[in-house]
């Protein structure tokens, strides 16, 4: 069964210059494996191609059932900078929450 | 066992300017901290600062004053705040003014001595490189270009502050976690090497530091279900002691505290959750455990610190050229397709005009303004679309050759569009340059005057 991150997993998005970080965290201690092992910096540099450029690190927060992701380049030049609406990048996290997770039937 | 209570009464400057107010009627706080300053602020204070030397701080900080005193008084809570920004001592003289007006006897402590604009030429002469701590490039070329240069101090000038017996204190560019720090650290006698203790204060700092952010505002929870968001509480902490504390908001007021909504400001604009560089320690919030323990209470353990590091953060902000931003509304039927139309004309009337940009962008709000290349193609039409344009020049004269070309689409562009706000206005580009310095090249004097 496919979902949308947003339906499994809650988090915020903020900004420290051309980087932005997304905590992340499961809505239901069951969705922690599936986000751990399909939201991964690997998965989440491809959905977002075209906006982040540079390295992306995850750390893992297990007590909380979360990860922090660190994004570098994310913000088009950093807030005071950049041409885009949302230059705070505080809609970055919704931006995930737009990936598909593939979770097992039960 | 001692408890102190902490409000935090602001986000940043813009930020809901009656909040310190409910707090300090609705509750029982013997401190609030109100955080007026994000990255951008100090170099926008700069320029006010240039056109008139008695602005430079955030002047709605006064204006909340004048409603806060008599509770300030009454209640004797104290108020810490960077609202003094840009103009710490033009903070002041406003704030003993406020003082007076209201009849008080108050005494007001503040700090200077992280503006060192005038010191960067000083300091590079003394070896200090200032190369950007991100990309290792020398400061040399944009030393012409710089509008401020402050450093990000901690919580030790605050403390002296709150020792000489103020009541309020007005800083500059301390950390905004540093406010509530400082309090706590006044009220335990905490060390300056008492790690644990002092990444206690910051995690308290930075739970509070957003104000209503972390009492339902921006709840990606379960945003629907927070209660009279017209009147949302503001955060409040209790403190007894190092390593834990109890985040709850404030009484009679809307909102909520749930452990998800502390989890969504504990790593906002973190990094290395093991790592939280601050002046006064680094903080560790990554083995943080959170508990409900009452309605709208959450109990928050497992903090830690190590060893402060040797160097302080500078932040240079310098002018990069203008930026100016125009939009344009579309509406059904083929609302996408006019606006698109209308973008195509524009670029060429840009061109058409010898426009020479950095960089233009554009975006059609209520398609993919926000998620760009992320946000899903619409299927079905849209009712209406709003086409931006934006351009980033070296210029204010170039960035103002978009403002004119909008407003003639109503009647020479595609069917079916209108105004948008008034027209576009260019608007000067900040950019920032962090850099690492030495403690010791930084003087920082603490002062406290009695006002009555």
């Amino acid at each position: 069964m496919k979902v949308f991150l947003k339906d499994i997993a809650h988090g915020r998005s903020g900004d420290k210059g051309d980087v932005s970080n997304i905590c992340l965290y499961a809505r239901e201690p069951k969705y922690f494996g599936a986000i751990k092992s399909q939201v991964t910096p690997d998965s989440v540099k491809k959905h977002f191609r075209g906006m982040v450029t540079g390295d992306i690190e995850r750390y893992e927060i297990r007590q909380l059932d979360g990860f922090n992701f660190v994004m570098h380049h994310a913000l088009d030049g950093g807030a005071t900078r950049s041409l885009r609406l949302d230059t705070l990048g505080k809609t970055m996290a919704a931006a995930l929450m737009r990936m598909e997770i593939e979770l097992d039937a039960d | 066992m001692k408890t102190i209570r902490i409000g935090g009464g602001q986000g940043f400057w813009g930020d809901l300017n009656e909040a310190p107010v409910n707090i300090a009627r609705n509750d029982d706080v013997s401190y609030i901290g109100c955080d007026y300053l994000a990255e951008l602020t100090l170099s926008i204070m700069g320029r006010q600062r240039e056109r008139n030397p008695q602005a430079g701080y955030a002047r709605d900080f006064i204006t909340m004053l004048n409603d806060l005193l008599p509770i300030l008084k009454e209640k004797r809570i104290k108020v810490l705040t960077n609202a003094g920004g840009m103009n710490v001592k033009a903070a002041v003289e406003a704030t003993k003014q406020a003082i007076k007006t209201a009849g008080l006897h108050l005494k007001v402590g503040y700090v200077v001595g992280d503006d060192v604009m005038d010191s960067i030429l000083e300091l590079k002469k003394q070896g200090i490189g200032m190369t950007n701590m991100d990309t290792g490039e020398s400061i040399d070329p944009i030393l012409p270009a710089i509008v401020n240069a402050n450093v990000y101090y901690g919580a030790e000038p605050i403390i002296e502050c709150l020792k000489g017996g103020a009541d309020i204190v007005i800083v500059g560019r301390s950390t905004d976690s540093s406010l509530f720090l400082a309090p706590l650290a006044y009220e335990f006698g905490w060390k300056a090497d008492d790690w644990d203790s002092l990444a206690t204060g910051i995690l308290c700092g930075h739970l509070l530091e957003c104000g209503a952010q972390v009492s339902g505002g921006n709840y990606d929870y379960d945003w629907r279900s927070v209660p009279q968001p017209e009147n949302i509480g503001y955060p409040i902490a209790e403190v007894s002691g190092p390593g834990e504390l109890i985040i709850t908001k404030t009484k009679n007021q809307g909102g909520l505290m749930t452990t998800q909504s502390v989890k969504e400001q504990l790593f906002y604009e973190i990094h290395n959750p093991e790592m939280y560089i601050t002046p006064d320690v680094m903080a560790d919030f990554s083995k943080c455990t959170l508990r409900q323990v009452g309605e709208n209470r959450v109990f928050v353990q497992g903090v830690r610190g190590e060893k402060r590091p040797d160097t302080l953060k500078l932040c240079v902000g310098y002018t990069e050229g203008y930026r100016n931003t125009a939009y344009l509304p579309f509406s059904w039927p083929d609302a996408l397709e006019k606006a698109q139309s209308a973008k195509e004309t524009i670029l060429k009337r840009l061109k058409m005009k010898g426009l020479c940009a950095e960089e233009i962008r554009t975006d059609f709000v209520g398609l993919n303004s926000l998620h760009g290349p992320l946000a899903s193609d619409m299927k079905e039409e849209l009712n209406e679309v709003v086409l931006r344009i934006a351009v980033k020049t070296k210029t204010k004269e170039e960035a103002s050759k978009l403002s004119p070309e909008i407003a003639p689409f109503i009647l020479n562009g595609p069917p079916a569009s209108c105004f948008f706000g008034g027209r576009a206005k260019p608007e000067e580009v900040f950019a920032l340059w962090p850099t690492l310095i030495p403690r010791d090249a930084i003087k920082l004097c603490a002062y406290v005057e009695e006002v009555k």
